[in-house]
């Protein structure tokens, strides 16, 4: 029996291979990227309730013999450029992944249960799904809590709004990419495959306040703005397509 | 995400998520979806909300279900009861779970036997290393393949 396609998804990576501190906040489709840090400051103030003061380090391929604080999330930069949530066309960037790092101004780490400051080299497990790979770069950056925020699930929401207010610059661009400079492409359907096996895949998350959440729905993948944790769901279940699932409708919120 | 740093899954680990992809990919499975549901930290809302995910997949009418958690320890709570409804309706279940020698059940089920305990710390612990202790697409075959045989028992009638 034929495939019936419901809907598909198209995306579109953009593989950076150099990325270098620069005048301004910029991508290029010929995989060149330069972030300044002016303007931290400033947005960091916009957040000054909860926030002391941000900071970016450009870790390169192989040098992650360094301290880090301890790693909240790792995030592509990805961004809608047609249709909704799980159908039409997304962007996303390859090479260079975004690693918000998290301490108070007295030392305590961002953490629950463990933290994972140390050596990055050894504190960090490369080529997972989940992680970046031997080639990538890694943006790390870097929030500094005001005293015990690192704890407080509102401060740990704003603290992802604000990279998401930072990354923000970059999806602008990257939506405008030409699509026949992507360097690779995906097609990805929500297809009845008729006949064959039905299978349902079910995934419990955590929803139980700082640190320990999950949020569904972000307005752009893997985003905050828009989004809700499964706790205002009342952590009950939620069926997404598997195209959604795809395209980023779920935000760790480590 | 899950409890510890070696455990949770990052929204990287989402976007690329291995368990979607190779479902998606395989030509004898049709996926139906995927259904999210929270790890409350009350007991009785845990028992709901698992007990309802089951529900949910029962009017599905699937021929399988595979049931995954980056979480432990209390999270177990949901997820053995998730699993065991699914057990108890009658429908074939696999799952992806992080157990290790620190995060062994806390809980039993009869219906645990196709769980794939993807731990990769050699000591079997949650470690404090981002990534470590996350499922790959080895671990996805190995849960595939589990629910594969398992569909087929129930499909020839075999236990």
């Amino acid at each position: 029996m034929a495939d019936i396609e419901l809907r598909r998804l198209v995306i579109r990576a953009y593989h950076m291979d150099d990325v270098q501190f620069g005048d301004e906040n910029k991508i290029t489709t010929d995989g060149k990227m330069t972030i300044t840090k002016d303007g931290l400051d400033a947005l960091a103030g916009k957040y000054s309730e909860v926030i002391e003061k941000i900071d970016i380090q450009i870790i390169k391929p192989g040098d992650h013999d360094r301290y880090t604080n301890t790693i909240m999330d790792i995030i592509p930069i990805s961004v809608k450029v047609l249709g909704k949530c799980g159908e039409g066309t997304t962007h996303t960037i390859t090479g260079v992944y975004v690693m918000p790092t998290g301490v108070d101004v007295n030392g305590e780490q961002a953490h629950e249960f463990g933290s994972s400051e140390g050596n990055l080299k050894d504190m960090l497990y490369l080529n997972r799904a989940g992680t970046p790979a031997d080639d990538d770069f890694i943006i790390s950056f870097d929030i500094t809590f005001k005293k015990g925020m690192g704890q407080e699930r509102y401060a740990i929401i704003d603290a992802y709004r604000m990279v998401e207010e930072w990354m923000n610059t970059f999806r602008a661009q990257l939506k405008k990419f030409e699509g026949s400079k992507a360097t690779e492409k995906h097609e990805y359907y929500d297809r009845i495959r008729e006949g064959q096996k039905k299978v349902l895949v079910i995934k419990e998350m955590i929803a139980h306040g700082a640190m320990l959440d999950t949020w569904i729905f972000p307005d752009q993948p893997c985003g905050v703005e828009g989004g809700k944790s499964l706790i205002d769901y009342g952590a009950m279940p939620v069926m997404l397509t598997p195209n959604e699932f795809r395209d980023g409708a779920i935000k760790a919120m480590n | 995400m899950g409890v510890g740093p070696s455990t949770k899954e990052t929204s990287l680990h989402h976007f690329r998520d291995p368990l979607v992809k190779l479902l998606g990919e395989d030509p004898g499975i049709d996926l139906m979806g995927v259904l999210v549901f929270g790890s409350p930290e009350g007991n009785e809302e845990k028992i709901r909300c698992s007990r309802t995910a089951a529900v949910v997949a029962e009017c599905c009418r699937p021929d399988g279900v595979i049931v995954e958690t980056d979480g432990w320890g209390n999270l177990d709570v949901d997820y053995v009861n998730c699993v065991n409804e699914i057990g108890e309706r009658g429908i074939p279940v696999a799952g992806l779970n992080w157990s290790g020698t620190a995060g062994t059940f806390v809980v039993e089920s009869p219906y645990l036997d196709n769980v794939v305990d993807f731990n990769k710390n050699p000591e079997g612990i949650e470690s404090n290393i981002v990534g470590e202790n996350n499922y790959t697409e080895d671990d996805v075959k190995e849960c595939i393949k589990k629910l594969k045989i398992a569909m087929l028992k129930k499909e020839r009638g075999l236990k």
